[in-house]
């Protein structure tokens, strides 16, 4: 079977990224229209970071023109390296009319060249454009204030972190030096954002906003690897419903109080499978389930009494993977609010 | 934000997650549900609605129309036409589940008792599926039949909700032939539903870049200083097809181009083009400030229409090189029909923000290229350096492109390379489809979803669209009459319209836009 592999492009000199660009665009066959309405800097420790984000981003600017800004860094390196290519990923447009290009300018940054970090990604920002970073490797200290001022929003995935705590505390002290409000875009928040709508709706009518206060257990079964993402999805009830967590009795059982003092209990299994696979709550004779359905990109939502056939309905789920979570991450925007919330309910847990 | 809506948003799990008022489960019932609105229109839109998990899952669809039919046979239909329809690709698991909230209702507009048994049925569908005793009924029906189906609603009690549940009507245009039938179509539609209850659609509204209109505008603080008669020459707005009536002969012959389009879509352009900002986004804060507009629009006397509207008919020619029969050859239509299919209007809205501003507007058929925009025209920079000793430059336009290519342009003037001082006009460009890969929804799927959320903001209240035909009916009146009544000019199919168009424009030394 041919495999796809992603060039990240023709090699260029530091100094010389902007002429060669234009040398990209002027060289380059047939119409095309350079887009971008970002600054989508990516960065990375990982061995062959290079190539995978470089496919990632083919995918990621079909949605979202942007100029893409992805940094390699091998801090641990002997020897100071930099390196840089050009390239550029085109697409047709929606309508079919054009070719639409978004620019991507890659480096690799090997030993104390790490530090130039900040001052490469200033230098080819695109100017007026609000500034992504999506961090793909852990916080570590020290955080260069300089970078994270210029910060619209941090992308970065919990789920991977060893130390929630230690990378949470990193990233608020980002917060704090940069003196500006970073939006924090965690993925793995992101993921649980379609389980989390299909468990809303079904209280959008008012007259079933009693069940809030009624609702006595629950129980999350998550893929391996996913309890902080699960455990997120129980934040995220909490601060919304006014649960405060009483004890956490073993890792998968969590006692909870309501507004009005009544313990409920969250059972969370951990099973083979995807990210969250089921949800279940119970409130009195009824129980609202949310699971993922046989087919695998969607989710079965059911509401009714407990035991009975219920009426089912599909919804979209969303997919685990990184390129639909930033593409669904850059789609909806806005403040996550909501997600510091239920972080603070269950970081202790985390 | 109406009082459904914001209960809706009562729900502290939606915080964060949805910008919009929330849908509520409610039965939809379909009034003419065999036609070509649902199988085209409406059934996708709901399709697309549910595959995104926008609809509430308890969201049942009553067709109600005459064909004897069952519920499967229904649905096999809907099937076939919303895989032929559908924005994006059907998917048989979500169809299969969406398809099972689809049923069919069969009865005559005017047979009460059919009112009776859907009253029946959508209690069963309330204990059933869960929706709550709220009720929306959609009029895809011929406009002939609203009467009977208002009346029988009223009669069976289906225009009152129960404690707790509301009752709505969508109502399809035509909204009456002129300000005479409009009233009395609000007076039969009042008479079951309130003025609340009603959602008069106007799909243009429902488009993506019509409600970036108003953003453009309010949300962006470089424009609003220079919307005004100070620093805007003029304003043209388009709406030009390429089609022809197709098979809407007999329906196009009782309403021409002015009737089709211009008393609805265009104006509705033009008031969001035109109005003050209004004090919030509540649904009447926008709509009044919207009726203001259509109030100040500078009526006509018979005798001045001649001069100011231009009326024209298609002949026979070609339209992307393929030879198209002419208007009065067209099916159903009469050989002689004095019917315009298209329009081209001189409007001036007299209050202080457009004091002799034209705005004109034209709409046509047959015309060689599909294309709607609102183009604003900048008054030119004075007279002094660098236009001094040449021919003066070109206007500032900026270019709201409705569909397709749903985005806006701006053109100014910049220095060509070289030693000698050559000025010539550049275009910034923003396009949807090249910023934003995800495609716009349907307008009719944000439309319903407004629908059921209780937000009439994109819908037209009853004044606005009286006081529209209180505007269009001296042109009509004028055409209508026996003597001296203003000529129908022709222009060959696969032209810009007829040559007296260009001169309404020429008179004021201006001209059309080039699309």
């Amino acid at each position: 079977m041919p495999v796809e592999t992603y060039s990240v492009g023709l090699p260029v000199e530091i100094g010389q990224i902007d002429r060669e660009l234009k040398r990209l665009w002027a060289e380059g066959e047939g119409a095309m229209t350079r887009a971008s309405h970002i600054n989508l800097a990516v960065y990375s420790e990982e061995p062959g970071s290079l190539a995978r984000n470089t496919e990632i981003l083919s995918q990621i600017t079909e949605n979202h023109a942007c100029r893409a800004i992805v940094i390699a860094a091998d801090p641990s390196a002997e020897r100071d390296r930099v390196e840089a290519w050009i390239s550029a990923h085109c697409h047709i447009s929606g309508t079919g009319a054009k070719r639409v290009c978004s620019e991507q300018i890659s480096f690799l940054l090997e030993g104390a060249s790490v530090k130039l970090l900040p001052s490469i990604v200033f230098s080819q920002l695109d100017s007026d454009l609000p500034l992504y970073l999506w961090w793909q490797s852990d916080f570590a200290e020290p955080m260069d204030p300089q970078l994270w001022a210029w910060i619209d929003r941090l992308i970065y995935d919990s789920q991977r972190w060893r130390d929630f705590d230690g990378q949470m505390r990193l990233v608020e002290k980002a917060q704090r030096e940069a003196k500006q409000r970073i939006v924090l875009c965690d993925l793995n928040w992101t993921r649980l954002v379609h389980f989390r709508l299909a468990f809303a709706q079904f209280f959008d009518h008012p007259a079933s906003h009693h069940h809030f206060h009624e609702i006595e257990s629950g129980s999350v079964v998550f893929g391996h690897g996913y309890r902080s993402t699960a455990l997120l999805f129980v934040g995220w009830l909490a601060a919304q419903l006014g649960w405060e967590i009483s004890q956490a009795l073993a890792p998968e059982t969590i006692d909870l109080k309501n507004r009005e003092g009544k313990t409920l209990r969250i059972d969370l299994q951990e099973r083979e499978g995807s990210a969250i696979t089921w949800f279940m709550a119970h409130s009195g004779a009824l129980e609202f389930c949310v699971k993922m359905a046989g087919c695998g990109d969607l989710l079965e939502v059911c509401r009714g009494a407990r035991g009975e056939n219920h009426t089912h309905q599909l919804l979209p789920s969303g997919e685990n993977d990184p390129v639909k979570l930033v593409t669904e991450e850059l789609m909806r925007g806005g403040p996550h609010q909501v997600y510091v919330n239920a972080i603070e309910k269950v970081r202790s847990l985390l | 934000m109406s009082k459904d809506a914001a209960i809706s948003q009562s729900n502290p799990l939606r915080i964060g997650l949805s910008t919009r008022a929330v849908p509520q489960p409610c039965a939809l019932v379909i009034f003419g549900a065999t036609g070509d609105l649902a199988h085209r229109k409406l059934i996708p839109a709901l399709y697309n609605l549910a595959a995104a998990g926008e609809l509430p899952p308890a969201v049942t669809v009553t067709g109600f129309a005459r064909r004897p039919k069952k519920d499967d046979g229904f649905r096999d239909e809907l099937a076939e036409t919303t895989k032929q329809f559908s924005r994006q690709p059907v998917r048989d698991e979500i169809w299969k589940t969406f398809a099972q909230s689809l049923f069919y209702h069969q009865s005559e507009f005017d047979d009460q008792e059919g009112y009776q048994s859907v009253a029946k049925w959508l209690e069963q569908v309330d204990k059933e599926r869960g929706t709550r005793g709220n009720r929306l009924f959609y009029f895809a029906a011929a406009p002939e039949q609203f009467e009977p189906i208002l009346k029988n609603l009223k009669e069976a009690g289906l225009n009152k909700p129960k404690e707790g549940s509301w009752a709505r009507v969508i109502i399809e245009k035509p909204f009456g032939r002129d300000l005479a039938s409009a009233r009395e179509l609000n007076r039969v539609v009042r008479d079951a539903f309130s003025e609340d209850q009603t959602y008069r659609i106007d799909h243009f509204l429902g488009k993506e870049t019509a409600q970036n209109i108003l953003v453009l505008r309010f949300a962006n603080a470089i424009f609003e200083p220079i919307w005004n008669a100070r620093y805007i020459d003029h304003v043209q707005i388009t709406a030009a097809e390429t089609l022809g009536v197709e098979a809407r002969g007999g329906y196009y012959e009782t309403a021409g181009a002015l009737r089709d389009m211009v008393q609805n879509h265009m104006l509705q352009l033009l008031c969001l083009v035109a109005m003050e900002p209004p004090t919030d986004l509540g649904a009447d804060s926008i709509r009044d400030e919207k009726v203001k507009v259509v109030r100040s629009l500078r009526r006509y006397a018979p005798q001045q229409v001649g001069k100011y509207v231009v009326r024209g008919q298609y002949t026979a020619g070609a339209v992307g090189g393929k030879p198209v029969v002419g208007y009065r050859e067209e099916e159903k239509v009469n050989p002689n029909s004095e019917t315009e299919t298209y329009v081209a209007l001189r409007l001036l809205v007299d209050n202080w923000r457009w004091s002799d501003v034209p705005i004109y507007v034209r709409v046509g058929k047959r015309l060689p290229k599909s294309a709607t925009e609102i183009s604003v025209h900048f008054k030119r920079a004075p007279m002094v350096l660098f236009n001094r000793d040449s021919t003066s430059l070109d206007q500032n336009v900026l270019v709201i492109r409705i569909q397709p290519d749903e985005g806006i342009s701006l053109r100014m003037m910049a220095k060509i390379p070289g030693t000698s001082l050559r000025i010539e006009p550049v275009k910034m460009d923003f396009h949807y489809g090249t910023s934003f890969g995800k495609a716009s929804p349907e307008a009719y799927e944000r439309l319903l979803l407004d629908a059921m959320s209780g937000d009439p903001t994109l819908f037209a209240r009853r004044d606005e669209v009286e006081e529209a035909w209180a505007f269009v009916d001296p042109i009509e009146h004028a055409w209508s009459q026996k003597e001296n009544a203003p000529p129908l000019c022709f222009y060959p199919a696969g032209s810009w319209g007829p040559e007296e168009a260009d001169e309404l424009l020429a008179c004021d030394g201006r001209t059309w836009r080039r699309l």
